[in-house]
């Protein structure tokens, strides 16, 4: 029943991590690698740990949930960007080259402040429920009433886990550092979506109208194909440019 | 050193701290949040199946208040909590979900009309009513009367850390991240900041504040096998322990959930089960009706943890590549249901299994997943021996759940606490106590200690390995003081500890790389989780009966003549091997519900005289009341409603009120 | 609009799309036309007095073709001036880029990069092209042409312009769906499967179609090479169908 496959003998992984400590003075960036015996079930999680355990204790990277859930974990795995907690080796080559997401501050080896980005990004596009009183709701009575397809819709749109990974895969959030990318205008068009957000089209166009806005977005759709939950962010980016247009006619 | 002044410390940024931050802010005290990680990376967001509130919207809700929620609340905790607080804690729960459902969070909804449902392995077609179409549903859970399980999808943690982050951002709140307290600063009666390490560069910097509330979740990482995200380490609890007056409050009352996948150990919501999933062993036989006929794969989490483990050791688990488990069966309950409220139950099968649960078994087994004990605190969650010191959520012993949580009451604790700390702490700020005259040579005087303790390990000589002891402190917590426990793997699991713990004197760093150095973070926190294991085993060992998740297979009875107390454990001395344990009694002449049979688990106990006294004395109360409503006959039982801040005092509204 | 943002980034961004939009229309449209040399001398010699007005006025007006061409050339600019935004910068941008590309290997952002390439040399072989048709807009007929690709060696200059243009217009339609329209119901990701799928279709249809009349020319011109200069005169054709 369990459907792992059992591999004959365990492979010797090689794997190539891109280092630099930005709080020593004579770090470099550069490639060391690392030979790990793969053992089932093995993650990068498990793989990482190992080599922090075993062959490297400075070695530094982020995981909190190790399930896929938190979005701590994102790296370039063999260019691409992706989640390593939930990577499995046996989805790879047996040379394995990481490198940390590029477009944030990097605090140390794999380790970027993805925290720092985000928590301006939010500031910026004012990702949280504007509505008047909302300090002196009656939490004693019913609920405002929602349709339950329209939660399910916000819920869609709120899955996204900041990991950080459509930056890395966005080619103008490469070059352009302002540019506020797939995760950023997501989040406006799940706000957008909430009848709880009072806030107007034109208040929206304020927050994302213009090059480091939706008009920024070139399409390249690197978020959309290396988003690890699969948000519709095309759809969506493509949803608040048509509607900015319309508002700013 | 920087020294950062403010009114509120929130050490810990996940729903329970943010919130407090939140409450503080808004009645006008300047909040700072610190965080080991972005706060909407905290371990809150890990919550799946929902968070407990009986708002008695849809039709298995139907009928739910307080009262209900209250009784499951004290059953589950097998009468270890405290039940001032519980009542506190029901009654502010729907304010909590209808704050946040205001604030942005897309609880899923009643939908009108039919509607298939699984209950008890068949499907039922149920009719849910026009007039709750649009408010918020709520699933099955363990150990409850009703459904009360309040779910956005199975990602509900995660829309109300997102929700709650957002709004503490929108609060102009500043977290500060990849920061870790390393110890609180105190002058044996005070609290007034933290020692605070930078986890980018290492430096060491000072916090003061008037309040400080430690919220940093729990520390399921003392145990090799745990659901736990690798940062719930425990390390606010420990701190308050390194006072040396802070209590820790029923440290050995540790849970283990039933379904986490085998080999990963990651979490499955109980939402399976709750919508109809069912629980298989080798023969595909369903057991759980086998041993607990009322509420099969729906007791509580602690009977249904023992019983799977019971049923692996009568011979009847899978044998699979990575030990024994058994199965968690989901694809009755179809692939509709599936996609829309089990999906990252779906995506988390797919990528660490490789397998659909649409038409697949799932292998689990339970796991390590939640802490009941924590710092001790009183109703306000402020620590009774030492002022200015407060904690909020997993990390409190604030104790609603006692000696076993009900699913979805650990959510429900963070944001109910959250709301009445974040007051707590307001009040203490504008007190005649919160004002604040602090020596700086007291900041110092914490300040080279830590840096003392820093230089101490990397230039220890020992040859020990942090990451070694780490893990065979997990060992040990894992074979000894697990969910089947007894007396000599538990004296084992104290010497062992103890052994470890001076191991953990003579580590010696391989690196010396600067910065914040993850060798040495290893090292300063197992020092420190050694404490709070200790702690654990300590405690287990001496209490020598069977309460909740605490089963003690040589004293396999509740007793509650001797063991109806709290373990509150603290650490006066830096050098001392041990604990030093106090017991605080809990009073049955003062309990809405006076202890008994918990309708589920073992109908064996030893009862306690004052039970069946108080249980004349609450029937003589309720029959001199004669015809009452249920709000007077529980005022004359049980009083609380002055415990709360004066804003959450008023009445919940439920559809169906007489108006 | 109230607020620091105007509207402006908005206007410009559907005015490049659109712009774009146009002159994809009007590429496909020119190799329909272009190709009638595959129906023969004559197809092609009614064609181009068509665009002179001939049938509408009586007689030809060349200059009619010169001013289409302004028309275009202008687009080009626009269209131009407005994706120029969009290119890398500065040689840091570029090195990330290139960096970026590199490493990702992902075909979409790869297909942007050839819009960058193409649509960089598209100006200067475009600005040839239109160069003549507005200097000489008499000078387009089966003889004429043919001379010009052969005899003048312009053929070069076609074929590349034949490549790039059309690189450049499939994907910028392909890019003009997905940015406004993208597919949306069960299965966006075989929807947008399709969508390529038909952008390579394009593709290959009117780059075969371009070769074709481009061979065309050139074997015309080849044929007319020592005649050359001479303009070809309505029914003295032996490679044209006969028509009324």
């Amino acid at each position: 029943m369990n459907t792992i496959p059992v591999s004959e003998a365990p492979r010797s992984l090689l794997i190539r991590i891109l280092r630099h400590n930005p709080c020593d003075p004579d770090s470099a960036p550069h490639f060391e690698s690392f030979e790990l015996e793969e053992a089932e079930a093995m993650t990068l999680f498990i793989a990482l740990n190992e080599i922090r355990q075993t062959l490297d204790p400075s070695l530094q990277f982020d995981f909190v949930c190790r399930a896929g859930i938190c979005g701590s974990c994102g790296m370039i795995i063999n260019g691409r960007p992706g989640l390593a907690c939930r990577t499995l080796t046996r989805d790879l080559p047996q040379c394995i080259t990481l490198a940390p997401l590029p477009g944030f501050e990097l605090i140390g080896d794999l380790s970027v402040n993805t925290g720092k980005w985000m928590r301006g990004m939010a500031e910026r596009l004012e990702t949280w429920v504007h509505a008047q009183h909302l300090e002196r709701v009656d939490i004693d009575q019913l609920e405002q009433r929602m349709e339950p397809e329209l939660a399910e819709k916000l819920y869609e749109l709120e899955r996204c886990i900041e990991c950080g990974c459509c930056i890395a895969a966005c080619g103008t959030a490469q070059m352009h550092e302002d540019f506020v990318g797939a995760v950023g205008l997501n989040q406006v068009t799940r706000f957008h979506l909430d009848p709880r957000d009072e806030r107007s089209d034109a208040e929206f166009y304020q927050l994302v109208g213009d090059e480091t806005g939706v008009f920024g977005c070139m399409t390249l759709l690197g978020c959309e194909d290396y988003c690890p939950k699969d948000l519709p962010l095309a759809t969506q980016i493509a949803f608040l440019r048509r509607r900015m247009v319309a508002t700013a006619r | 050193m920087q020294i950062i002044h403010t009114d509120v410390l929130v050490i810990g940024g996940g729903l329970a701290g943010q919130r407090a931050a939140i409450g503080a802010r808004r009645r006008g005290h300047k909040a700072i949040v610190l965080s080991l990680v972005p706060a909407k990376r905290s371990h809150s967001a890990a919550a799946q199946g929902g968070m407990q509130a009986s708002l008695g919207n849809c039709l298995g809700a139907s009928g739910d208040n307080e009262d209900i929620h209250f009784a499951d609340t004290v059953r589950g905790s097998d009468w270890g909590a405290d039940q001032a607080v519980v009542r506190m804690f029901t009654h502010t729960a729907p304010k909590a979900i209808r704050e946040l459902a205001a604030w942005g969070v897309p609880w899923n909804r009643v939908q009108r009309g039919e509607r298939d449902i699984t209950v008890d392995g068949q499907r039922q077609r149920i009719e849910e009513s026009d007039a709750a179409h649009g408010l918020i549903t709520s699933r099955n859970f363990g150990g409850t009367g009703k459904w009360r399980a309040c779910y956005v999808s199975d990602g509900t943690g995660h829309a109300m850390l997102y929700t709650m982050s957002n709004q503490a951002i929108a609060a102009g709140i500043p977290v500060h991240e990849r920061m870790e307290a390393m110890a609180l600063i105190h002058d044996g009666e005070r609290c007034s900041g933290a020692i605070v390490r930078d986890l980018r560069t290492g430096e060491l910097l000072a916090y003061i504040a008037k309040a400080t509330c430690i919220a940093t979740g729990g520390f399921g990482r003392i145990y090799r096998v745990s659901t736990n995200a690798v940062i719930n380490e425990g390390m606010g609890a420990a701190i308050a322990l390194e006072t040396g007056i802070a209590q820790l409050g029923n440290m050995e009352a540790i849970q283990f959930h039933p379904t986490a996948i085998v080999p990963a150990g990651i979490l499955v919501t109980e939402g399976c089960r709750g919508d109809g999933g069912l629980l298989l062993d080798r023969a595909g036989h369903r057991f759980m009706p086998d041993y607990e006929p009322d509420k099969m794969e729906l007791a509580s989490r602690d009977v249904v943890s023992r019983r799977m483990e019971q049923h692996i050791a009568a011979g009847q688990g899978v044998q699979g590549r990575f030990g024994e488990h058994l199965w968690l069966d989901i694809r009755l309950l179809g692939a509709a249901h599936i996609e829309h409220n089990l999906r990252e139950v779906k995506e988390i099968c797919r990528y660490f299994l490789g397998i659909d649960p649409v038409s697949e078994l799932i292998p689990v087994r339970p796991a390590q997943h939640y802490s009941m004990g924590g710092v001790r605190t009183d109703h306000t969650g402020h620590s009774p021996q030492l002022r200015g010191l407060f904690a909020a959520g997993e990390a409190a012993c604030w104790d609603i759940h006692g000696f076993n949580r009900l699913g979805g009451n650990s959510v429900a604790e963070t944001v109910v606490a959250g709301m009445i700390v974040g007051d707590s702490m307001a009040d203490f700020c504008d007190s005649a106590e919160g004002s604040l005259q602090l020596s700086t040579a007291l900041v110092d005087r914490f300040a080279r200690r830590e840096r003392e303790r820093l230089a101490a390990i990397a230039s220890g000589s020992g040859g020990e390995s942090a990451f070694e002891i780490t893990r065979l402190m997990q060992e040990t917590m894992t074979a000894n003081v697990g969910i089947f426990r007894h007396g000599a793997g538990l004296q084992q699991a104290v010497e062992a500890l103890q052994v470890l713990q001076r191991r953990a004197a003579n580590i010696t760093l391989r690196s010396s790389a600067a910065g914040p150095n993850p060798e040495l973070v290893a090292a300063y926190r197992v020092q420190r989780m050694l404490k709070l294991a200790q702690c654990v085993a300590y405690g287990a060992l001496q209490r020598t009966e069977s309460r909740g998740a605490h089963y003690r297979a040589d004293f396999p009875r509740r007793n509650d003549q001797k063991w109806l107390r709290r373990t509150l454990a603290s650490w006066p001395s830096a050098s001392a091997e041990l604990p030093t344990l106090d017991y605080e009694v809990l009073d049955i002449m003062r309990m809405e519900l006076p202890p008994g049979w918990r309708g589920y688990g073992d109908k064996d106990y030893i009862a306690h005289p004052d039970a069946s006294a108080r249980q004349r004395e609450i029937d003589a109360v309720v029959a001199a009341l004669g015809d009452t409503d249920r709000y007077r006959r529980q005022q004359a039982l049980m009083p609380f409603k002055h415990l709360l801040p004066g804003h959450l005092r008023g009445r919940n509204a439920r559809l169906g009120d007489p108006t | 609009m109230p607020g620091k943002l105007s509207a402006w980034p908005a206007r410009v961004d559907v005015l490049q799309s659109l712009s774009g939009l146009l002159l994809v229309l009007f590429v496909w449209a020119h190799m329909f036309f272009e190709s009638s040399i595959l129906l023969g001398e004559d197809a092609m010699y009614r064609v181009t007095k068509m665009f002179e007005g001939e049938p509408l006025f009586g007689k030809p007006y060349p200059l009619l073709v010169s001013a289409v061409g302004i028309a275009v050339l202008t687009l080009v600019v626009v269209h131009a001036v407005l994706a120029l935004r969009k290119f890398p910068g500065s040689s840091r941008q570029y090195g990330q880029l290139r960096q970026h590309m590199g490493a990702l290997r992902h075909p979409d952002t790869t297909l942007w990069y050839v819009q960058c390439v193409t649509g960089f040399l598209l100006f200067f072989l475009v600005s040839v092209h239109l160069y003549t048709v507005i200097t000489q807009p008499g000078n387009i007929g089966p003889y004429a042409s043919a001379d010009r690709i052969w005899s003048e060696r312009f053929w070069i200059v076609y074929a590349l312009l034949l490549v790039t243009v059309h690189l450049h217009a499939a994907i910028g339609v392909y890019r003009l769906a997905m940015k406004w329209y993208p597919p949306t119901g069960a299965n966006p990701r075989a929807h947008r499967r399709r969508r390529k799928r038909a952008m390579w279709c394009i593709l290959a249809f009117f780059l075969t179609l371009g070769c074709a009349s481009l061979l065309t020319y050139m074997y015309l011109g080849y044929q007319h090479a020592d005649r050359a200069g001479e303009r070809y005169q309505p029914g003295t054709t032996v490679l044209a169908t006969e028509e009324d």
